[in-house]
């Protein structure tokens, strides 16, 4: 009877355990992006050595992996809706760059209108990382466009981490229009829960990789606290934080500008998140008691002697009495094991150690 | 075998000096190198800290150390090693909450130092035993004494200074931790609770820092300075505690290689009279079982014990002897 019942359970859980392995491996099977290529581009692209060597002997690599591809937030665009000068395949060479700013055949879901990066290009475009009106030939050639930040492999998706929905939907908000998107918003789950999607270590990696520069800096007449602002901010708490792998320290972005990540202005701007009247709610984010004295703290602490006189001489100060108390310290302790050489270690030697918990008297005694 | 050239060295005039016997009721004439004589046990004879003390010291070490390696590392980051240190204590913002609970627990262990101290000093006050030279409240004595010690260390004293229950390097120390225990919790807080610090300075120092806006007024100075007190501060007490203080207790010569006082509260005789004359004095006049022990050794090294009533020849000891001469 027991064992007919064994029997029958040992069934029953094998067919269920060979049902899960198989919803388990169709769930595994990655949603193929067939939209992406339905100009049939991989047919080249997919080969890894499809390249050339142009005429200044650099070599140039063609090869599209689809298996990164299909897994970065891109997946469901046809190469044709970004590179739009490619009208026949096999295509001429290549002059033109891509346009973040075109129209997606991808629709949104409520505004069923088409999608376009052209709102958040909108933002950049008033940045003090746009070229402007006024500006030379090397400013213009050294200020970042889409492509210099958000290099392609970036494109992937995010992790999930739940954080305030108003938050995260401030950044829908940056390119997606707000009827509808806002209520579908708090009934769905979504990725971009934090401020940005990459980490703060990420993030100052990519800013220094331009204003660390201090000779392309200078060059660019930034001002001298902007010259040093790479390194000031590793001096400080948050960039001592977020070099030892802090995921809530403030980066770059945390300060520097809004949940439109693009509005990065000079801090002599009204419309700055470092302006100093934008400061507390700036500095608000994270630390909830702010107040008008709180928004002085330097950010960027300096303690260089013409910036900062006091500080200055105050660290100097401060380091004179380290060294001074240190040293004088250490050379009496040195003084004293000098001195007592007379009644130390051959004082020890000859009477025994208090450590054996043997008398000391023994050799008066004998005599 | 002869006296041990050291002892020797002590020589007739340096025995009729005045300071070299001090005499003690009911004992006899204490020679102030009778620490060759004395036996001592590692754990300690006489009582020195009361168990309150002990955990205190306890407490403020463990809590000095998880502050020392978590505050290292944050201060330090960019340095190799940093990283290693930080992942040690589970990440960056892991170690930062560790490094406040660790102050928090230090500065509530300061509390506790103050309420024993306060508590037994009041109780001493109304028993009418109270005497500030067993305290750790400097006396132009401790500069003497400081004098003293190096004139010995060069050669030109015969003897150690005859020194109180703390000496001045002792009081020296501990007036070192007060102030740095203050600053760096004000700095600490001023660090952690920039906001609030910068409320509740007056809007007088305010105005009166003539210092122009530029820099971030008043406030903005007082953080950074606190940044760098606290650093400074900090790194100030290691070295002074990993190159002087544990050197002090348990390297130099006759205290190597270990000081069980840290845990036992008892100091070993040998130490007490050598660098703590005084006090030794002070545990003769309370401890009846000091003075016979003290008599005793007396006795077996034949120094002069007229003072007493009956002298015994002998070498050694009977306890009846002894019991009726402590009386």
């Amino acid at each position: 009877m027991d064992r007919s019942r064994d029997l029958n359970s040992l069934k029953i859980i094998g067919t269920i355990s060979i049902f899960l392995v198989l919803v388990l491996a169709l769930l595994s099977i990655s949603s193929y992006a067939e939209a992406a290529d339905k100009d049939n581009c991989l047919m080249c692209h997919k080969y890894q050595f499809l390249g050339r060597i142009d005429e200044n002997g650099k070599r140039i690599n063609y090869h599209v992996s689809e298996s990164i591809y299909n897994h970065t937030v891109h997946r469901n665009i046809s190469c044709r809706e970004c590179h739009t000068y490619i009208k026949k395949i096999p295509h001429d060479p290549v002059e033109e760059e891509v346009n973040c700013a075109n129209l997606c055949h991808i629709k949104t879901p409520f505004s069923q209108e088409r999608f376009s990066h052209e709102r958040i290009i909108e933002i950049y475009k008033q940045s003090a990382h746009a070229p402007g009106p006024g500006d030379s030939a090397l400013l213009e050639k050294s200020k970042p466009n889409c492509k210099f930040c958000h290099l392609n492999p970036m494109y992937t998706r995010v992790s999930e981490e739940r954080i305030d929905y108003h938050e995260s939907l401030s950044r829908c908000l940056n390119c997606h229009q707000e009827k509808g998107v806002t209520q579908a918003y708090i009934h769905m789950t979504h990725r971009l829960r934090k401020k940005t999607s990459r980490s703060p270590q990420e993030i100052v990696e990519l800013c220094a990789k331009c204003h660390q520069d201090v000779e392309l800096m200078k060059k660019l007449n930034v001002s001298k606290r902007g010259q040093t602002a790479v390194e000031t901010y590793k001096q400080s708490i948050h960039g001592k934080s977020v070099i030892l792998g802090s995921e809530v320290a403030a980066d770059c972005i945390s300060c520097h500008a809004s949940n439109a990540l693009h509005d990065i202005y000079k801090k002599d701007d009204r419309r700055s998140t470092v302006e100093k009247k934008n400061l507390r709610k700036t500095c608000s984010q994270c630390h909830a008691r702010t107040n008008s004295w709180f928004v002085q703290v330097a950010v960027h602490p300096s303690t260089e002697r013409d910036e900062n006189p006091i500080v200055f001489f105050a660290n100097l100060s401060l380091k004179f009495a380290l060294y001074g108390t240190v040293f004088s310290l250490v050379g009496l302790m040195l003084l004293e094991t000098f001195g007592r050489k007379k009644d130390g270690i051959k004082f020890l030697l000859r009477n025994g150690t208090s450590w054996r918990g043997k008398p000391k008297q023994k050799e008066k005694k004998k005599k | 075998m002869s006296i041990a050239p050291d002892t020797a060295a002590v020589g007739e005039e340096v025995k009729a000096k005045d300071d070299y016997f001090t005499f003690v009721e009911g004992v006899g004439n204490i020679p102030r190198d009778i620490y060759k004589y004395v036996k001592s046990d590692p754990a300690g004879d006489l009582p020195r800290y009361s168990v309150h003390i002990v955990i205190q010291h306890f407490l403020v070490a463990t809590t000095f150390l998880v502050l020392a390696a978590t505050g290292l590392a944050l201060h330090f980051a960019d340095v190799f090693w940093a990283p290693y240190v930080i992942a040690l204590f589970g990440g960056a913002d892991t170690a930062r909450f560790i490094h406040r609970i660790a102050a928090y627990i230090m500065i509530l262990t300061s509390v506790y130092h103050l309420v024993t101290i306060t508590a037994g000093s009041v109780q001493k006050i109304l028993k009418n035993e109270f005497d500030y030279k067993r305290t750790q409240i400097p006396t132009p004595k401790d500069l003497f004494d400081l004098i003293h010690d190096v004139k010995y260390f060069l050669g030109i004293e015969p003897f150690r200074p005859k020194m109180e229950k703390f000496s001045y390097k002792q009081k020296l120390h501990y007036l070192a931790i007060i102030w740095g225990t203050i600053v760096l919790s004000v700095a600490g807080m001023a660090l952690l609770f920039p906001g609030i610090v910068a409320k509740i300075f007056p809007e007088v120092i305010f105005k009166l820092h003539s210092q122009p806006a530029t820099n971030g007024g008043f406030p903005a100075l007082f953080q950074d300075l606190a940044r760098l007190m606290h650093a400074d501060e900090a790194v100030m007490a290691l070295i002074v505690l990993a190159f002087w203080h544990l050197a002090n207790v348990h390297i130099v010569p006759g205290r190597f290689p270990f000081q069980w006082t840290f845990l036992t509260g008892r100091i070993t005789r040998e130490h007490q009279i050598e660098e703590h004359f005084l006090e030794y004095i002070n545990n003769l006049k309370e401890i009846p079982e000091e003075r016979d022990y003290m008599k005793q050794v007396l006795r077996e090294n034949e120094f002069e014990t007229s003072i007493l009533r009956e002298s015994t020849e002998e070498g050694s000891v009977e306890e009846s002897t002894a019991e009726k001469e402590g009386d």
